[in-house]
């Protein structure tokens, strides 16, 4: 099982995280910046595997991708493949490339719950995609009616 | 996110990233959350639209670290809205910002069922990710069916199913009940004949979660697997969209592959051989190549494959043949197939008849110890460590310790540690275990513990062959500049021992030998002074005939630390001094050590003892795991403890070292009584219980341990006795100002004394410098006579005696007359009689406070009267058991549940817990040899004798989990029966749930299948 999803800035500032165990707010933000603090000090030529044990408890496994400003993270349990993951980060990764936009609903069709929902980045950006219809399409709907309103109110 | 037409939602989040420091972002942060505050407040002027934009801006203050507490009831509310982006906030924030025991979420479960059920399949999938994401227990067992018929629905796009196979997923995790094994296996097969790869691979992770638990059902499935690993494998039918970098979705392959390690064997030889044929072809067919993704995918099938194959022991060709792979491996460049390369030749280890072929890569895995990624270098020295045996252990830990000098500060630990425990557990001869030993403590003295040099000087002391080595080896690295403290300790010991055998050689004779270690003294801490001392009495004694002047300098430092300040060191310098003045007979009496018992290594047990831990990292042991750290979420119910609702008593017993911690409401006011003063709130006549004959008291003076007072110093330590925390806090609401004004610790653990108590019938419940509380009870039927022996340990009297009893609203208690003063060194009995009148798991508390000079001591106590005090043991035979189990037929009267983090314990040990809380293990109903059934009777006045049966089962491969029901003829009884034996296997407090009376009704009859299994 996935156990959370992180992806922050080599400032160690987090863009997203996301804790599928449940974590109150100071935990996750304790746990955010101790993987920061072991990542900063990795080169850039080493593997993408840490050893979380210390940070997550025993079994764990955190794997990491570079990109530019960011980390992005991954942590999991002895029950996921560790490449398979770092697969996953990247299918992540194109899919935000191709659309950067809803990060949120993006990793949602990814990860459901902790596990691997869906590999294909371009099944994930079709469901996005009408997910992102659906909502212009009633916030028009919204706009509309609000427009009415406003009229019949003058 | 939704972030276009939300204007102000965009402003505040570039206001946030334009915070020149994070003092000016909290303030912006509890402006809005001010401003979102009041808005919420009046609410009817909120339009869809407005509140949507609020609850957005309380996710991002949330993400950004701050703890949003309100608004989530309008969160909630969201859920309900009849539009997509309303709908949708709601959902997302919902499933942030609350957790699986929120009580809102309960609101919620209609609106989401309706949701899941309905047609419009944005709002399923909406609904299903919620659930999925936090789906508690509740959830389950109201939502599980409906998600199943989405799962093997022929209408809903596979878009929604894959959803609801991971939705299913989560509630069989929190609820392995909503699954039933019957009806699923065969639609879970079903399910893998599935064509979208998406659904597939969602189905997959489903039967990876069954499959661990029970792989018996659903061996059907298992050709199911091989096929789909065929049909990737030869790239059949397999759309583009899911290939990646030119292989058939990687995770599909891996997921399959991992399904099938769950399976013990593969017996089916047509099957078998088509798994092997795709095997092949995944280990033959995968080349490291330019492109890194394609690399990293190729490869996780590719270690899936060889975990796959360990599994199934194959033939040796193919092991041997998956070794050579990965030596292949481990010699590339990309670092992270380096790095599992390591990892899985670690785990071949396990894998019998092949540490030879492993052992060529030596050299390799040697080179790996030098790898830039401390990641690597861990798995390296990892691999070498358990490939180490006697015939390489020579290499393997020369190069650890010529590895330690370079080492990063974050391994020389656990290097010097392992290298300590290959010296030890390989040596080809003890010389060189002696070298090792030394060249660890001069190169990193710092990690080595006391156990390692403990073991040198005993391998020693023990082997007089090698004595004149070690000492000659002791006095080279004297020589040295500058050497660790350890070194000195060592040298020392050994030269003091042993010098005299190389009194021949230039430099050792005792005058040369006690200027360099004497030299070493000015630098070093007391407990080596200590050392250096009786090495110099060694010295001396060997120095025959005496040397004056050696002897004169030797006398100067006794006379010298005479005055010590530390006293060992006081002390061996008066005695040696004494000794060393009596000539030839110092001979005698500092003779040389005598030998060692042979023992074994702490060390080694150590490591042994690592070992167990680190073998056993299975998926189940970690879902455990995770079982426990979503149990933590009791803090965030406690805040319901002081409610006043019923709902709440059972929640309450709970909390871990709660004794204050009762619910002062539920309480009856008649029941609490000052000092015992007797009211007749009972109609019931008392039986005649006999006063306690005197002698019973002679065992509870015995421990009254009467001393003088204590020091005056101890009493103005400000700490509230041993209820810190959460009881004090509560305890001051219901006695404001003595539990603050407490003065006096605690002797012992108070939750230990309890406990302890809840299993016997006499014995000491509190104890403080002046006070001693025992116990000594008698229990009979619903009926209880506890008698509290107060007793004082002083010279002077206690004033202000008070001992008043809170009993909760299913005990009757009445204490006797508790008199104000207790003279000194007496002792008062209080007999306290309980009456019981129905099934609860709460317990009594016992407000007790004195004076001392000035300082008023109050505690709180829990008093040991609890369900199983009520229970008495009753053996049934077959005969009566099965027709008593099967007409107790299901909830509520018997209840089953699957209990999860359970402490592993050998099942006699269990038999022996049950015993102790008086259910009675009635040996041979049950054929299979891991299950219990216990008997009971429990008596309450409004049960009267109730026969409660219970029957658990244990799984040998998981002693972390066990299925437990328990039947009797009441419903609460049931309940609260199996809540209490719960809390007796689960070492950490499960969290407060409100007792529901009927969980998930079974769709199978319990009592049909107990009666199929018998």
């Amino acid at each position: 099982m996935i156990k959370s999803v992180m992806v922050m800035n080599t400032q160690g500032k987090p863009r997203l995280a996301k804790f599928y165990d449940f974590q109150p707010v100071e935990k996750q933000q304790e746990l955010i910046r101790s993987v920061f603090g072991v990542l900063c000090g990795r080169a850039d030529n080493v593997s993408n595997f840490v050893e979380a044990d210390s940070i997550f408890g025993p079994g764990t496994r955190l794997v990491y991708k570079h990109f530019a400003t960011l980390y992005f993270v991954f942590i999991f349990d002895s029950s996921e493949n560790e490449l398979a993951m770092l697969d996953l980060i990247q299918v992540f990764v194109e899919t935000l490339d191709k659309c950067f936009k809803n990060l949120h609903t993006i990793l949602d069709e990814i990860i459901f719950g902790g596990q691997v929902l869906e590999t294909s980045s371009i099944e994930v950006i079709k469901a996005v995609e009408e997910i992102s219809k659906l909502e212009s399409a009633s916030n028009a709907i919204a706009l509309v009616s609000k427009s009415v309103s406003g009229w019949r109110s003058r | 996110m939704a972030l276009s037409g939300m204007r102000g939602l965009s402003v505040f989040i570039s206001d946030i990233r334009n915070c020149p420091n994070k003092e000016q972002e909290r303030l912006r942060v509890d402006k809005e959350l001010g401003n979102i505050r009041t808005r919420f407040k009046n609410e009817k002027g909120l339009s869809p639209y407005e509140k949507k934009k609020y609850v957005w801006k309380m996710l991002y203050i949330y993400m950004l670290g701050y703890d949003v507490d309100f608004g989530h009831m309008e969160a909630v509310s969201l859920i309900s809205a009849p539009k997509y982006p309303e709908k949708q906030v709601g959902y997302i924030v919902t499933s942030c910002l609350l957790n699986e025991n929120h009580d809102f979420l309960r609101l919620a479960i209609n609106t989401v069922r309706n949701d899941i059920i309905g047609r419009n399949e944005t709002f399923q999938c909406l609904a299903l990710t919620m659930v999925g994401n936090i789906g508690g227990r509740e959830f389950a067992e109201s939502l599980a069916p409906d998600v199943q018929k989405l799962i093997i629905s022929s209408s809903c796009r596979p878009l929604v199913r894959k959803k609801a196979a991971l939705c299913l997923l989560r509630l069989y995790r929190k609820n392995p009940d909503v699954v039933n094994v019957d009806g699923w296996a065969d639609r879970m097969a079903q399910l893998l004949d599935e064509r979208d790869l998406g659904v597939l691979t969602s189905s997959m992770s489903l039967l990876v979660a069954l499959v661990s638990n029970n792989h018996e059902a659903y061996w059907s499935c298992l050709p199911k697997c091989v096929k789909i690993l065929e049909r990737l494998a030869r790239n059949q039918d397999v759309p583009q969209e899911y290939t990646y970098y030119g292989i058939p979705s990687p995770w599909l392959q891996v997921k399959t592959m991992r399904a099938l390690q769950y399976f013990p064997t593969v017996e089916d030889p047509n099957t078998r051989r088509s798994l092997f044929e795709v095997l092949q072809r995944i280990l033959m067919g995968t080349d490291v190549v330019k492109n890194v993704n394609k690399n990293n995918a190729s490869h996780a099938v590719l270690f899936e494959a060889l975990a796959l194959v360990m599994h199934l022991d194959a033939e040796k060709e193919m092991m041997s043949q998956c070794i050579a792979l990965l030596g292949k491996f481990i010699a590339v460049r990309e670092p992270n197939i380096r790095y599992l390369g390591l990892e899985n030749m670690t785990r071949m280890l396990m894998v019998t008849d092949v540490h030879d072929i492993i052992k060529r890569h030596q050299a390799q895995i040697i080179t790996s110890l030098k790898d830039p990624d401390i990641s690597i270098r861990r798995r390296a020295l990892d691999l070498l460590y358990g490939m180490c045996d006697v015939s390489n252990a020579k290499d393997i830990v020369e190069e650890l310790l010529q590895y330690l000098s370079t080492a990063d500060f974050a391994m020389r630990e656990e290097l010097s540690l392992k290298a300590a425990i290959l010296a030890e557990k390989f040596a080809p001869d003890l010389s060189w275990y002696v070298d090792v030993i030394l060249q660890l403590i001069d190169k990193a003295g710092d990690f080595v513990s006391d156990d390692i040099w403990f073991r040198v000087v005993q391998f020693v002391t023990n082997n007089e062959d090698l004595q004149p080595y070690a000492a000659a080896k002791a006095r080279e690295y004297l020589d040295k500049p500058a050497i660790h403290e350890t070194m000195v300790k060592v040298s020392a010991y050994l030269l003091g021992e042993y010098s005299h055998l190389l009194a021949r050689r230039p430099g050792c004779s005792p005058k040369e030998i006690f200027s360099i270690i004497h030299e070493k003294l000015p630098t070093v801490s007391m407990s080596t002074v200590a050392i250096l001392l009786s090495t110099y009495a060694k010295i001396l004694m060997h120095t025959q005939p005496a040397d004056p002047e050696l002897q004169n300098q030797i006398w100067t430092i006794f006379n010298k630390y005479e005055s010590c300040i530390e006293v060992e060191i006081q002390q061996r310098a008066v005695e040696y001094f004494a000794l060393s003045r009596k000539g030839v007979a110092l001979m005698d009496i500092l003779a040389e050590m005598p030998k060692f018992p042979e023992r074994q290594s702490s060390l080694i047990k150590k490591a042994e003892d690592v070992e167990v831990d680190t073998a056993e990292q299975s998926a189940i042991k970690l879902r455990a795991q995770q079982q426990q750290t979503s149990t933590a979420l009791v803090v965030a119910d406690q805040s319901s403890a002081n409610g006043t609702s019923p709902v709440n008593q059972l929640g309450l017993v709970k909390v871990p070292s709660m004794s204050s911690s009762v619910d002062h409401n539920s309480t009856d006011p008649g029941m609490a009584q000052p000092n015992g003063t007797l009211t007749k709130v009972d109609p019931q006549p008392q039986p005649p219980s006999p006063s306690p004959s005197p002698d019973l008291l002679g065992d509870l003076l015995g421990p009254l341990a009467i001393e003088g007072p204590p020091v005056a110093g101890e009493s103005e330590q400000n700490v509230v006795s041993g209820l810190e925390g959460v009881a004090a806090v509560d305890a001051a609401a219901i006695v404001p100002v003595t539990v603050q004004t407490n003065a006096v610790e605690p002797i012992g653990n108070i939750a230990e004394r309890f406990h302890a108590l809840c299993l016997k019938d006499s014995g000491v419940l509190y104890e403080d410098p002046y006070v001693q509380i025992g116990i000594k009870a008698e229990w009979r039927g619903h009926h209880g006579r506890l008698v509290l022996f107060l007793g004082n340990k002083n010279t002077s009297p206690l004033f202000s005696v008070q001992a008043l009893i809170l009993p909760p609203s299913h005990l009757k208690m009445e204490l006797s007359l508790v008199p104000e003063t207790i003279p000194p060194r007496a002792q008062v009995q209080c007999p306290l009689e309980v009456m019981n009148l129905r099934p609860s798991r709460d317990v009594a508390v016992l407000d007790f406070s004195y004076k001392f000079n000035t300082n008023m001591v109050n505690v709180k106590l829990r008093l040991p009267a609890v369900l199983n005090k009520f229970l008495q043991p009753i053996t049934v035979s077959a005969e009566e058991f099965f027709p008593q189990w099967r007409s107790l037929s299901g909830p509520p009267l018997k209840l089953q549940e699957v209990v999860r983090g359970v402490r592993p314990m050998p099942l006699l040990e269990m038999a022996n817990l049950f015993n102790s809380c008086h259910l009675i293990v009635c040996p041979g109903l049950d054929p299979n040899p891991n299950n219990l059934v216990a008997s009971t009777t429990f008596y309450s006045e409004s049960t009267r004798a109730m026969l409660c049966l219970t029957r658990i089962e244990t799984d040998p491969a998981d002693r972390t989990q066990l299925r437990m029901t328990v039947a009797s003829g009441d419903p609460t009884l049931t309940f609260e029966l199996k809540e209490f034996i719960k809390e007796q296997l689960v070492s950490i407090p499960t969290a407060p749930r409100p007792p529901a009376p009927a969980p998930a009704a079974p769709s199978n009859d319990p009592g049909a299948m107990l009666a199929g299994l018998l």
